[in-house]
């Protein structure tokens, strides 16, 4: 953060990104994509099996984009981002494509495992690219996320303003000691939604006589979520960033005794304020008697 | 050879009973050991204890959760974490459930990961898992039996194992499950703070407590084991000695694989005294070694081609470790060591007094 951007007797308290581990998720997915092309290309060229399932290009095609798609419908199933599937699609399109239009079909057995590979590595260095975009300050009187690969975003929370804090940490932040810290505002930001939905149909009557009823219900959980440009994601120390930031919003937040000794200040204020007018007053008057008896 | 009634009925049965505890026994020193080489690379190297930790707690809870499976008494609830594991069974069962449910607790952890990869060892291994057969069901006979099982196991496992393809993907992962579950072998874990708990004796003092809390439950199973021995006598049948092999094996696998990852605690140990763009130097000669070799022997094949790479990689490992100590440390700088120096002072001292 740069000085001019400070505000007065501001202070950085610590400028933060997050760790090489904490986007595991979208890593996951590139090391697939490894483990699937150097799998594929010991099948197709080494496994005992090359000629009798690999033998020609159409089996290793069909072998490796029907893996990958399968594989893509799982995991956006499981994480609700139907996006994953999308891009493992985009990677079997990109490949098919490349084979028919350099005419690699007698080769497919090598430039399908190095594709794979290279669109793998080109992954890695994208995700690497979007971690590195993350920078959160941590000053003494706010927190300001900043991200954006391309556009440029940037969130700037006040410690006052803090109602919640969600801590977050997965089995690889515990091992590696990070972990992801939602502060939520007081107008909602940095709640997500889970939501349910079920439903079922009924049909009755086998010929003539038809009745159709549709039944259905719909659940909401709010939870804490949001981008992770507008968290903490995935900070180390993340035990100490916590404390650091616990601190920050307890400095910055006035407790229920504060509050009964700010009202009483207040009270003994408007009293000696009274008094001040009432000592006024009787000056006053003490001023103006002698001119009457005059 | 026909034995005495004696020995068959009563002596018999606790033949295979012996060797399995021997080997149980062999392997929790392993462990033991492990958690000592563990504990020493802690400061440096937290997130591999917190991880070993994990894999440890990790087997610990299902076992538990499989004991309260086995024992029918539900789980209510399942936590599990780098420090910490829970399971509570839904409904409170007392006697033999209930030590039942502890044994797999404390037992569990040192078998459940090798019968992991005992799963997997009979699509890799040519051979190993052939049984002895017995005829007169002896003492003598079953403990002969039971080695001989254990040796041919043994015998292919590491031939297996010496010719191990890391090219291969079904060996390479299994060679990457024997490391990880060769680090979570154990029932206890490398806390913060040295404590009871990572002692052996803690792990012993469970066990025998179990044992005593309720002592007929194990009469019950020693009278159980002895029951099924009958039967595979009566049955001229080898099950009994069979059946405690597959026991012995799992601590061969167990100890096999706290082998391998002794072999990498002490390779991190060990280069944690080289200074740091140095170190990573003997993690870059394993894959590039192996790689150099296998793609030689590639172009230009040979007998043994796999044992020999397997050779090269651990020779040139040890060597670039063995050479970056020596030019890069202070060790094996001196012909005279320390201690005899000191002592070569001390007495100088003392004279000119």
């Amino acid at each position: 953060m740069d000085q001019d951007e400070l505000l007065e007797n501001e202070k950085v308290e610590r400028t933060l990104s997050p760790h090489p581990l904490s986007f595991m998720g979208l890593q996951s997915l590139c090391i697939f994509l490894i483990a699937w092309g150097a799998l594929i290309g010991w099948f197709a060229n080494f496994s005992e099996w090359k000629d009798i399932w690999f033998g020609n290009y159409v089996s290793i095609i069909f072998a490796w984009s029907i893996v990958l798609l399968i594989v893509g419908v799982i995991a956006s199933l499981l994480t609700i981002r139907w996006r994953i599937f999308f891009l493992y699609l985009g990677v079997v399109a990109g490949g098919i494509g490349l084979i028919f239009w350099q005419n690699w079909q007698d080769g497919s057995g090598v430039a399908i495992p190095y594709y794979t590979i290279l669109v793998s590595i080109i992954g890695f260095l994208i995700v690497e690219l979007y971690r590195r975009s993350h920078k959160y300050i941590i000053s003494s009187q706010r927190i300001v996320f900043k991200g954006g690969v391309i556009t440029k975003e940037e969130r700037t929370l006040r410690y006052d303003k803090i109602t919640d804090i969600s801590y977050k940490q997965g089995i690889l932040g515990q091992i590696f000691g990070f972990g992801t810290i939602i502060p939520i505002s007081q107008s909602g930001f940095g709640l997500g939604n889970d939501t349910a939905f079920a439903a079922g149909g009924v049909q009755l009557g086998e010929k003539k006589a038809k009745f159709l009823g549709l039944f259905g219900g719909g659940k909401e959980v709010q939870t804490p979520r949001t981008r992770s440009y507008y968290e903490l994601h995935g900070v180390h120390p993340y035990k100490e960033v916590g404390k650091i930031v616990e601190n920050l919003v307890q400095g910055n937040v006035i407790t229920p005794y504060q509050q009964e000794q700010v009202a009483f200040q207040k009270e003994q204020v408007d009293i000696q304020k009274q008094m001040r007018d009432l000592l006024k007053k009787q000056k006053n008057a003490g001023e103006d008697k002698p001119s009457d008896e005059e | 050879m026909v034995g005495s009634t004696i020995d068959v009925i009563i002596f018999a049965p606790l033949a295979p009973i012996f060797g399995v505890i021997l080997f149980w026994f062999i392997q929790l020193l392993f462990i033991e050991s492990q958690k000592y080489f563990l504990s020493k690379i802690r400061d440096k190297h937290e997130p591999l204890c917190r991880f070993t930790n994990f894999l440890g707690i990790l087997f610990q809870t299902i076992c538990h959760a499989l004991g309260y499976t086995v024992t029918k008494s539900g789980i209510s609830s399942f936590y599990i974490s780098v420090n910490y594991g829970k399971v509570a069974p839904k409904k409170e069962k007392k006697g033999i459930f209930e030590w039942m449910s502890n044994t797999f607790l404390f037992i569990g952890p040192f078998f459940i990961p090798s019968s992991l990869l005992l799963i997997c060892l009979p699509f890799l291994m040519d051979h190993g898992f052939d049984i002895a057969s017995t005829t007169s069901y002896t003492f003598s006979e079953n403990l002969i039996a039971f080695g001989t099982n254990l040796y041919i196991f043994s015998e292919g496992f590491v031939s297996f194992l010496s010719r191990i393809d890391l090219l291969h993907p079904a060996h390479l992962g299994f060679f990457i499950l024997l490391i990880i579950l060769g680090m979570g072998t154990r029932p206890s874990f490398i806390g913060e703070k040295k404590r009871e708990k990572v002692d052996m004796l803690y792990d012993l003092k469970n066990i025998r407590d179990n044992i005593l809390y309720k002592p007929l439950y194990i009469i019950i199973l020693f009278l159980m084991a002895y029951a099924f021995s009958y039967v595979s006598l009566l049955l001229k049948q080898n099950w009994y000695v069979a059946l405690f092999s597959i026991l012995g094996w799992l601590s061969i696998i167990a100890i096999v694989s706290l082998i391998v990852a002794h072999a990498i605690i002490i390779l991190i140990k060990t280069t944690d005294e080289i200074p740091s763009p140095w170190k990573r130097l003997p993690y870059i000669v394993i894959p590039v070694s192996y790689l150099l070799m296998r793609t030689l022997f590639f172009f230009y094949p040979l007998g043994f081609s796999k044992c020999i790479s397997l050779l090269v990689m651990i020779i040139s490992t040890v060597l670039v470790v063995f050479l970056l100590l020596k030019y890069r440390t202070n060790k094996f700088k001196t012909k005279i060591d320390i201690k005899s120096l000191m002592k070569l002072g001390e007495r100088k001292k003392d004279g000119s007094r």
